[in-house]
């Protein structure tokens, strides 16, 4: 049984993913941490195209809405009409307090939404508490690979 | 005569002892004598006169494109048309042209009908002295309608402008703070997570320049959600409640909990009537400027009394405190946004809140103001218009509306 989890965070700003792996190490996160900076990227590596033909396959998706060429509500709906794709948890980390973006988000899918919080010490702990609860207390459906 | 018309002739040199006022005329006349008579009348009382003697359609209609006339002197009968159609040709040409009847005797019925119709004046061609005096206030009053009519249409254009330069800002304010927010966020989480992660390890300067980048970054952070929030006063769409301000006020007093403790402030309020508005922007208002009075108390604990009392057509609220009030020149610069009034170090605070209580009061056409003591306290006052049925029920019951 495999003992590493699998994360994929799909984010256009380098800089967002980088503080977030920080946050991650911070908070003694053991798996992989995997990144994709748009919604076409996020697909290909989801459904194992192009250069990601051997990709894993995620536990979890930390989703920004806001992304280039396909955005993040666009990449939910096409992971939750995936069979292979729809128990994957997809966690919504957006900027974005719209209430019609979060409604539409639990309408199509999403597991949870979490605004992304401007201050370092909030994404920290914000950070810990996924990691604590989707790693730690969830238990994730199974692989099935 | 033929249909082109003649033309009239100018003043004899004679007649020109007073100053002259050319003026082009258009006569809508059969009897030529009539028309010698008619302008000589307006040249013996300083008028210059020129133009088209004409008695039918067609050679109105030829004159009227070929030189338009300042004014038009129309008999009432002619053999083939009649005076009063040459208004309706003035009046689907879309012309400002006042007409004036030049006739034989016409019944005071007749007369009054053709002035409702829209005739400037009439005049008996028995009593011609009075027509150039006619003419003049005809001309006065056009001037007059022009006027107000460039006037009108300036402020129309005005307000119009404004309006849509109003809606740009408000567009660029939320646009701008929005996407503001996204970098300075990476710049706010970077300065912080160097200042814990290299604290003690760069030299004491480096940790202080940190310091000082992760503070401004923070505090733009909130510079940047209240603009947010003033500009999205004007874009929400709020729905319009019945809102009684004592539930209000009990809500504001649970928000302020807090403060109102640590300050040991008193806070008075009762009867206080319902509203039409939007329940977030009415508690905006009422937690803002209870905040800010005991924000700015003075040394004794804050006692704060709010009431409202009807005046005409509308609630005039008022918010009384005893805390440092404002001094009297600075009474309307306290509601522009970011204005502030002490260093950040005295009292915190972005200068938003009194600017967004404005915005939301005036967006239900009520005022707010200040009115302070100087030293012994201020009181804020607005005004929101009366929900319709508190309008019937007061002081105009009979009306019933």
């Amino acid at each position: 049984m495999k003992s590493t989890h699998e994360l994929l965070i799909v984010d256009d700003n380098p800089a967002d993913i980088a503080l977030a792996r920080e946050a991650l190490t911070v908070c003694a996160y053991r798996g992989q941490i995997n990144s994709a900076v748009d919604g076409a990227e996020a697909l290909a590596f989801l459904l194992r195209r192009g250069n990601y033909a051997s990709a894993p396959k995620p536990d979890l998706v930390l989703l920004d809405l806001n992304l280039p060429k396909r955005d993040g509500l666009s990449v939910l709906t096409a992971m939750k009409a995936n069979p292979d794709l729809r128990r994957i948890p997809v966690v919504i980390f957006s900027t974005s307090q719209l209430l019609q973006d979060i409604d539409r988000s639990y309408e199509l899918g999403a597991n949870c939404y979490i605004s992304k919080p401007g201050n370092l010490t909030d994404f920290f702990s914000m950070m810990r508490s996924i990691e604590e609860f989707w790693f730690g207390s969830v238990t994730l459906p199974p692989r099935g690979e | 005569m033929t249909s082109t018309g003649s033309h009239v002739a100018k003043a004899s040199a004679d007649e020109q002892t007073t100053p002259r006022t050319s003026l082009r005329t258009l006569l809508v006349e059969d009897n030529a004598l009539d028309a010698a008579l008619v302008v000589r009348a307006l040249n013996k009382d300083g008028f210059e006169v020129a133009g088209d003697v004409v008695q039918d359609e067609k050679a109105f209609r030829r004159s009227l494109r070929a030189s338009p006339p300042e004014i038009v002197l129309a008999d009432y009968n002619l053999p083939t048309w009649k005076g009063m159609e040459a208004l309706k040709v003035l009046r689907a040409e879309g012309l400002d042209i006042p007409l004036i009847l030049v006739s034989g005797a016409l019944g005071d019925v007749t007369a009054v009908e053709c002035i409702r119709q829209g005739a400037t004046d009439y005049v008996l061609k028995d009593g011609l002295a009075r027509l150039p005096e006619v003419v003049r206030r005809a001309l006065r009053e056009k001037h007059e309608r022009s006027l107000r009519l460039r006037a009108e249409q300036d402020l129309a254009a005005k307000a119009e402008e404004l309006a849509r330069s109003n809606a740009d800002l408000e567009q660029f304010a939320y646009v701008a703070s929005h996407d503001l927010q996204e970098p300075l966020r990476m710049v706010a989480a970077y300065t912080q997570l160097l200042a814990e992660r290299y604290r003690g390890k760069l030299d004491e300067n480096a940790d202080k320049f940190i310091g000082y980048a992760s503070e401004g970054a923070q505090r733009m952070q909130v510079l940047i959600q209240d603009l947010l929030a003033f500009s999205r006063v004007g874009r929400k769409e709020g729905t319009l409640v019945s809102i009684d301000c004592n539930a209000v006020m009990d809500g504001v007093r649970q928000t302020l909990s807090s403060s109102i403790q640590e300050s040991g402030a008193v806070i008075h309020y009762a009867n206080l009537p319902s509203v039409w508005a939007d329940r977030t922007q009415v508690a905006q208002v009422f937690q803002n400027l209870m905040g800010n009075a005991i924000k700015f108390r003075g040394k004794e604990p804050p006692v704060i009394s709010v009431q409202a009392q009807k005046e005409g057509q509308q609630w005039l609220f008022s918010v009384a405190d005893n805390g440092i009030g404002i001094a009297p020149e600075y009474a309307e610069n306290i509601f522009v946004v970011f204005h502030r009034l002490h260093a950040r170090t005295e009292y915190p605070g972005n200068g938003i809140g009194l600017a967004i209580c404005k915005k939301i009061v005036e967006r239900y056409g009520g005022k707010i103001w200040v009115e302070s003591l100087g030293c012994g306290g201020s009181t804020f006052k607005f005004t929101m218009p009366l929900r319709s049925s508190d309008a019937s029920s007061g002081t105009r019951e009979e009306t019933g509306q």
